[in-house]
């Protein structure tokens, strides 16, 4: 009885999924209630000199690619982060604006990668979570085949109602892991304009 | 003579050193159903007030003594006392209502409820509700003429704005605008009304005499596609010389020139920037920053950006006391 209870809302929970995905037809796995934006464009956080000189070569400045690494770790509190970006800034001479740039065009690659990273991984656990809904569908249609039939072979019904309740959890537990990763793409969003808004800002 | 110079010196000191008014400004924040006040000497938080559910809409009353807050998940407004800091009391809006403008008298209050297409008229001063007014669907931006004799309401499906007698409390004019619009601002000389379409991406001028679009303001901003420019908020300085448009997910402010419709500026504020608020001397405007949770001062001669405060989550709507 728990087993079906449990199994229409995972149908439910899939659903209602399948519902949320629809909203944007390009992205037809795409989980999460915020839209998706696949890529952040310079020019929403970005209001300083044109960057076109500067390409990679933040990777070849030793300082400031290991700065970019530290910055970009979400486990960086941001306003150490952004101390940090003050401190560096501010040692730098006559070389500001120069720094400024190099370090902003490493936080936009490495964000952006980060961010992209995170939303390929969200539309996987998509996917496989569509797979696991259909699983349990079909599993849940079988126990309940079990339990009509005559005789009933109780081994076999208690081993499937305990797969299915095993896989319903982790159903769910994933579920809400998504819903809190979902979260993650604004994040990095709100990391890469504070830290690129304080650079312009020290440039001037 | 050595009287005069000292007065002189004295007075120069008291110039110099004079601390820039202080205001208190009160911000909404949507997601964290919160008020944040703002003291604008100091720029920091002071105190964060716990309101109903999804807080948008917010002004002061004209005499100061309050803040109404729209809590539209709550269908109601609520009001905080401005000395205490906490909520007293509360107002008979419709469902849902996200906006609303009052008289200048302070008298009478017109709210848009976004659930069921009307726009309720409240007595302030009774607290009780007058009437609802019928107007298009999911009614939106909300203003009063300077004469207090018209108001206008903006209809986010319709795309019109709605001209209302707020005496027959009748709809005398529609005029079409753009998609979605949001914001509605008369030029204090009542010369023009600006209406922006969050979807359409403009600013449309309209003559509230002829009840025509007599111009347009538009937005470019290079490497920014045009969806990601989405007008909301309007301030006017009080000469009307200068208008400042909030553009959404631009993260942006468009500083544009009245005369002549164009944009002399864009500065970068906060992300998702929606609404926004004059101090009473016009040296700074704040604006909110939704997706960044911040608010964003410009220096409004300096059309420069000078500070950010961290407020609550998902920052709406924000008023100044008189």
């Amino acid at each position: 009885m728990t087993v079906r209870i449990l199994a229409m809302a995972v149908l439910a929970l899939a659903l209602s999924g399948t519902a949320a995905r629809a909203a944007d037809p390009r992205y037809p796995n795409w989980p999460c209630t915020q839209a998706k934006v696949p890529e952040i464009s310079l020019a929403a956080v970005w209001a300083g000199p044109a960057l076109d000189d500067v390409q990679n070569k933040w990777k070849d400045d030793t300082k400031v690619s290991a700065l970019v690494s530290k910055l970009s770790a979400r486990k960086t509190p941001l306003d150490e982060a952004e101390k940090s970006v003050k401190e560096f800034l501010a040692g730098s001479g006559a070389d500001k604006a120069a720094n400024a740039k190099l370090l902003f065009a490493g936080l936009f690659d490495t964000l952006n990668a980060q961010r992209s990273q995170v939303m390929i991984g969200l539309e996987r656990v998509s996917r496989k979570q569509r797979e696991a809904a259909d699983n349990i569908r079909e599993e849940s249609v079988q126990l309940q085949a079990l339990q009509g039939a005559t005789p009933r072979d109780d081994a076999k019904v208690d081993a499937l109602s305990n797969e299915l309740i095993w896989k319903t959890r982790i159903f769910e537990d994933r579920h809400k892991v998504v819903r809190f990763v979902c979260e993650v793409p604004t994040t990095i969003d709100q990391r890469l304009f504070a830290l690129g808004r304080l650079i312009q800002q020290e440039m001037e | 003579m050595s009287r005069m110079w000292r007065v002189g010196l004295l007075s120069g000191l008291a110039l110099t050193a004079a601390p820039a008014h202080a205001f208190i400004a009160y911000v909404s924040n949507e997601k964290s159903n919160t008020v944040s006040v703002i003291d604008t000497e100091s720029w920091t938080v002071t105190k964060t007030i716990k309101v109903g559910q999804r807080p948008r809409g917010i002004d002061f009353t004209r005499d100061g003594k309050f803040v109404m807050v729209a809590v539209g998940d709550d269908d109601t407004i609520q009001m905080i006392d401005a000395k205490s800091q906490t909520v007293v009391d509360s107002l008979p809006s419709g469902p849902d209502p996200e906006l609303f403008a009052q008289d200048a008298a302070g008298k009478i209050l017109y709210v848009a409820n976004e659930n069921d297409n009307t726009v309720t008229v409240i007595d302030l001063e009774k607290r009780a509700r007058l009437g609802d007014i019928q107007v298009g669907v999911e009614p939106e931006g909300m203003t009063i003429s300077p004469d207090g004799k018209t108001l206008i309401n903006t209809s986010e499906t319709t795309n019109m704005a709605h001209f209302i007698d707020t005496s027959s409390r009748q709809i005398v004019a529609n005029v079409l605008v753009d998609a979605r619009p949001r914001f509605a601002e008369f030029k204090h000389d009542a010369s023009e009304l600006w209406i922006s379409s969050e979807i359409g991406g403009t600013v449309s001028i309209i003559d509230p005499g002829k009840h025509e679009v007599i111009g347009k303001v538009n937005f470019e901003i290079p490497g920014l596609r045009k969806e990601a420019i989405q007008p909301v908020g309007i301030g006017m300085t009080r000469d009307d010389k200068t208008a400042f448009i909030a553009l959404g997910p631009a993260n942006r402010i468009a500083v544009v020139d009245t005369a002549t419709r164009k944009v002399m500026k864009y500065l970068l504020v906060g992300q998702r920037v929606w609404h926004m608020a004059f101090t009473p001397d016009e040296k700074y405007l704040l604006t909110t920053n939704g997706v960044s949770n911040d608010v964003s001062v410009i220096d409004v001669a300096a059309q420069k950006v000078i500070k950010t405060i961290q407020v609550g989550e998902l920052p709406w709507g924000i008023t100044i006391a008189p």
